[in-house]
């Protein structure tokens, strides 16, 4: 597999030399003095602090932050306007401690809503700095293409902005949309070919328009264009009340059985805005029923991936479907739904493990003793395969530093041998007190993705394996599936956090800012699938279009949360 | 015991049969294309029958599920209600294609295949003609197909037909030599050409296990041989691993993307009985033709035809696709030097044995 040397570039110094690295986690203070001159204020968020720089230093304070403190990690941009100023927000992570976080703070004129770009620091900057430019009217500096991204092209206007006119009309004529086929012809004498991949074709998952030129059969470049599904989430939850009215849509992002990891992503924001302890009970029903999406996810992912290498007539997708149909079958016992689960609520889960709790617990503990018979098979269908060794192994390569520059997480940065899991790394739920592995693969490659999706299915199940016993032993009266939460939550006005959890797909981030409402006043996804897509050109261009197809099979995009 | 092969093709047979004169051109003339209706028809029907009932089902036991069971028993009313549905779509026909030779590549796909039946020994004398290069011509117009795999892709306007196009003429040019080669080493064997030979000379006994004949099919007499025409066949019908031509997930549906209604029901028809033709040659020159215990030669051949189909169909739910470059280079540089290697050593096998 990959074995070229890593690139020993700049984004990675050694732990113990980064600036404000002390035992008992990050030194504030000593990253202010590293910044200087150029802070000009500390703000307080749950999470981490916040430093406020100015938008024409933005460059200068990131490389700092990246090469002499480590923060090797850009999870997530956001950006919002307040009455009086715009402001985007870096929020910087370590891909070895992300636990030790940074929020960069940066201030626009509302007049003037310019700031430099981070492109050129983290790659990963590039679609979330378009996409604040989409939404909320940001603009960027020396941004290289600071197009919308989610909207089309002919948009009126920025949705998240206050000044945006809801009743103006935004159906624009054919005429003045843009027209794919035009660049169809440009260049009429280049050995190249201009093609639509998608918006409807069979191996996009979903509504994915890439438009490829091609060399050949080989990809010479291939540019993603998104946001048919978008369906304005983050609006939907900014108009609605923390305690009961959100808990439905994180659902709606990741739609493919990961329904409550996403909303774990949000309980855990939302639990730390408002200072809720959440019951261990609770807790570790959270934790299993959270593995049990995730085993259903990855089986999926596997399955779909076949689709892409095989054909459609392949027998993996029906195996893995089945074997998604018994997960299914026990989250539906769970939480009475199978897709939309709305099962967490803040605090705690919405009920208790079905009665009687002896079948249920017999049906998981069924799945599980099945769970290793039915991995060796899919090895030996799969991953065993010559052909789909010769089809997998080296191909959709991404080296480790372009995955951290451009924020890959979850299955995708673990494939290219990165050893982050925020279940261990920035534990949450009950994940820290169980026994468990982080996989990894150092394959960089489509079938590193594929094998660590597969044998993390093996983790999952050891962990539902263990919660099943906790849960089976908990005694009857301390079984407390809820804490004690305000029916209205109003949290203190300008509260700010930044929090995330392991999904199915990787880091799923939320941050919400509170005014004293009963309603955010700032709601952001950070989407895993979002930064993970944005790694497709790096691993795509100049191989061949079939390699194309499987990369992106393999980095297991779900448009709906890519597109929010 | 019945004769495997008569001498007397099929219009001759049928000639007799009603008391004509054989010998008289213009009766041939006309009973020939009564033969070959009949012919055409028995294939038309095992295309509808097993290309839309039966691909169902086999796929459907390969992958676990129970595929079409409302219409009718077994769901078999689904052949015509599929047949009504697919005839009475409209016909799109997009801006810019270029006609006629988009509207001739449906046609040419579809009765390319059907020419190569012309040939095929049936058993029980079943068969249309026998001429001395009966191989040759068998192989030659089954590969005519690729020219109308080669016109849909190009006339179609369409850059995911053109890709396909191009892939299903790169392919089938790679895999078409070792296909050649290897029937080449059959004819070695038998020492002719002709279909009917060929067949004939497989009627002896191989070994004699314990009682149990084996005959002298030459996929016994030559396993390697016949393992590599299977392989060459899967591409030459573009089945998985090499249904690369058509690769769903890559380019759609390749040279078909742009048919509808009758159109693709042509292209769909010419896949399927260019299956059925690999089956056929197969079946005469590897598994003995019409042969086989207690059922009628017909019977058997007919069941050695559907055993090659369900192979296809196999392969297609259980093996990875390959990528292009891949199989050109199989193909080119294995494929082609085993094929080799196989027709020397056979020729000197032969060579040495007489």
């Amino acid at each position: 597999m990959s074995l070229e040397d890593p690139d020993t570039g700049a984004i990675e110094p050694a732990e113990e030399t980064a600036v404000g690295v002390t035992d008992e986690g990050l030194d504030y203070d000593a990253l202010a003095d590293l910044l200087g001159d150029r802070l000009l204020d500390r703000e307080e968020h749950v999470n981490a602090e916040g430093f406020v720089v100015r938008p024409d230093e933005v460059r200068s304070v990131l490389f700092d932050l990246r090469d002499e403190a480590g923060f090797d990690h850009l999870s997530c941009v956001t950006a919002q306007e307040y009455d009086d100023r715009y402001e985007s927000l870096y929020h910087l992570k370590k891909y070895g401690a992300p636990t030790q976080e940074l929020s960069v703070v940066v201030p626009t004129a509302k007049d003037e809503p310019v700031s430099e770009s981070a492109n050129p620091v983290y790659r990963t900057a590039d679609w979330h700095e378009r996409e604040a430019y989409d939404l909320v009217g940001v603009e960027y500096e020396d941004h290289p293409d600071l197009r919308r991204i989610l909207l089309p092209e002919t948009w009126q206007g920025h949705p998240l902005g206050q000044d945006f006119d809801g009743e103006e009309p935004q159906i624009v004529t054919l005429r003045e949309h843009a027209n794919p086929l035009q660049e169809d012809h440009r260049g009429d004498d280049a050995d190249t070919m201009f093609v639509n991949i998608g918006p409807h074709h069979p191996a996009t998952h979903g509504v994915l328009h890439l438009k490829t030129v091609l060399d050949g059969e080989q990809v010479a470049d291939v540019d993603p264009d998104i946001g048919y599904l978008h369906r304005c989430e983050e609006q939907m939850c900014q108009q609605s009340t923390y305690r009961h009215q959100i808990m439905p849509y994180p659902d709606r992002w990741d739609y493919i059985s990961a329904g409550i990891l996403n909303e774990w992503a949000y309980a855990r924001a939302a639990e730390d805005l408002a200072g809720i302890d959440v019951p261990e009970y609770a807790q570790i029903i959270r934790t299993m029923s959270a593995e049990l999406c995730r085993i259903a996810a990855h089986l999926l992912a596997m399955g779909t991936f076949a689709l892409d290498v095989y054909g459609d007539f392949t027998a993996i997708f029906m195996y893995a479907v089945q074997d998604r149909e018994r997960v299914q079958k026990i989250l539906e016992d769970l939480t009475g739904q199978r897709l939309m689960f709305n099962y967490l609520r803040l605090g705690g889960v919405a009920w208790d493990i079905p009665e009687p709790r002896e079948e249920f617990f017999e049906k998981t503990r069924d799945l599980l003793d099945d769970m290793p018979e039915r991995l060796a098979e899919y090895h030996d269908l799969v991953t065993s395969n010559e052909i789909f060794q010769l089809r997998c192994v080296d191909t959709g390569v991404l080296p480790p530093e372009e995955a951290k520059s451009f924020g890959a997480t979850g299955p995708v940065a673990r494939g290219s041998g990165i050893d982050y899991d925020l279940r261990r790394d920035d534990p949450y739920g009950h994940y820290d007190q169980l026994d468990w592995d982080v996989i990894t693969e150092e394959g960089c490659d489509n079938y590193a993705r594929v094998l660590v999706r597969l044998r993390e299915v093996e983790q999952s199940a050891r962990i539902i394996e263990q919660c099943v016993d906790l849960l089976e032993d908990w005694p009857e009266d301390e079984r407390e599936i809820q804490a004690n939460v305000p029916r209205t939550l109003r949290p203190d006005p300008d509260t700010e956090v930044y929090r995330a959890v392991e999904a199915a797909k990787g880091e799923l981030g939320i941050y919400m800012r509170s005014d004293g409402t009963d309603q955010p006043a700032r709601f952001k996804i950070r989407s895993p699938c979002f930064s993970n897509l944005q790694t497709l050109p790096v691993m795509s261009e100049g191989e061949y279009i079939p390699d194309m197809i499987a990369s992106l099979g393999s980095l297991d995009i779900v448009l709906g949360e890519v597109d929010r | 015991m019945i004769p495997l092969q008569s001498a007397t093709p099929l219009p001759s047979a049928i000639a007799e049969l009603l008391g004509l004169d054989p010998s008289n051109p213009a009766v041939l003339f006309v009973l020939a294309f009564v033969a070959a209706g009949a012919i055409v028809s028995v294939m038309l029907g095992m295309t509808a029958v097993l290309g839309i009932w039966g691909k169902r089902k086999i796929t459907a036991a390969f992958t676990d599920r129970i595929a079409v069971n409302r219409h009718g028993p077994f769901g078999l009313l689904i052949i015509p209600a599929d047949a009504v549905r697919l005839l009475s779509k409209e016909l799109i026909v997009p801006e810019g294609v270029d006609r006629p030779a988009w509207d001739l590549a449906p046609l040419v796909v579809a009765s390319s295949a059907l020419l190569g039946f012309a040939v095929i020994p049936f058993g029980n004398g079943v068969q249309i003609a026998d001429p001395e290069i009966g191989l040759a011509y068998v192989l030659a117009t089954a590969s005519i197909a690729s020219l109308g795999l080669l016109m849909a892709g190009y006339a179609s306007n369409n850059k995911y037909s053109f890709l396909g196009g191009l892939r299903a003429v790169a392919q089938n040019l790679a895999y078409e030599i070792p296909l050649v080669l290897t029937a080449a080493s059959v004819v070695i064997f038998a020492g002719s050409l002709q279909l009917s030979t060929i067949v004939a000379s497989q009627s002896e006994t191989l070994v004699s296990l314990g009682g149990v004949a084996i005959p002298s099919w030459y996929a016994f007499v030559n396993p390697f041989a016949f393992v590599l025409f299977m392989a060459a066949n899967l591409a030459e019908v573009g089945r998985n691993p090499f249904d690369i031509p058509e690769a769903p997930t890559e380019i759609v549906a390749g040279y078909q993307t742009e048919y509808s209604s009758v159109y693709f029901v042509l292209i769909y028809l010419g896949e399927f009985i260019h299956i059925f033709l690999g089956g056929a040659i197969v079946a005469t020159i590897f598994l003995g033709g019409g042969a086989g215990p207690v059922l009628p030669g017909i019977v058997w051949f007919f069941i050695k035809m559907t055993a090659v189909y369900l192979f296809t169909q196999w392969a297609r739910s259980a093996v990875p696709r390959l990528r292009i470059d891949q199989l050109i280079e199989i193909g080119w540089k294995g494929m082609l030097v085993l094929s080799f290697a196989n027709l020397v050593l056979t020729a000197v096998i032969v060579g040495v044995i007489q």
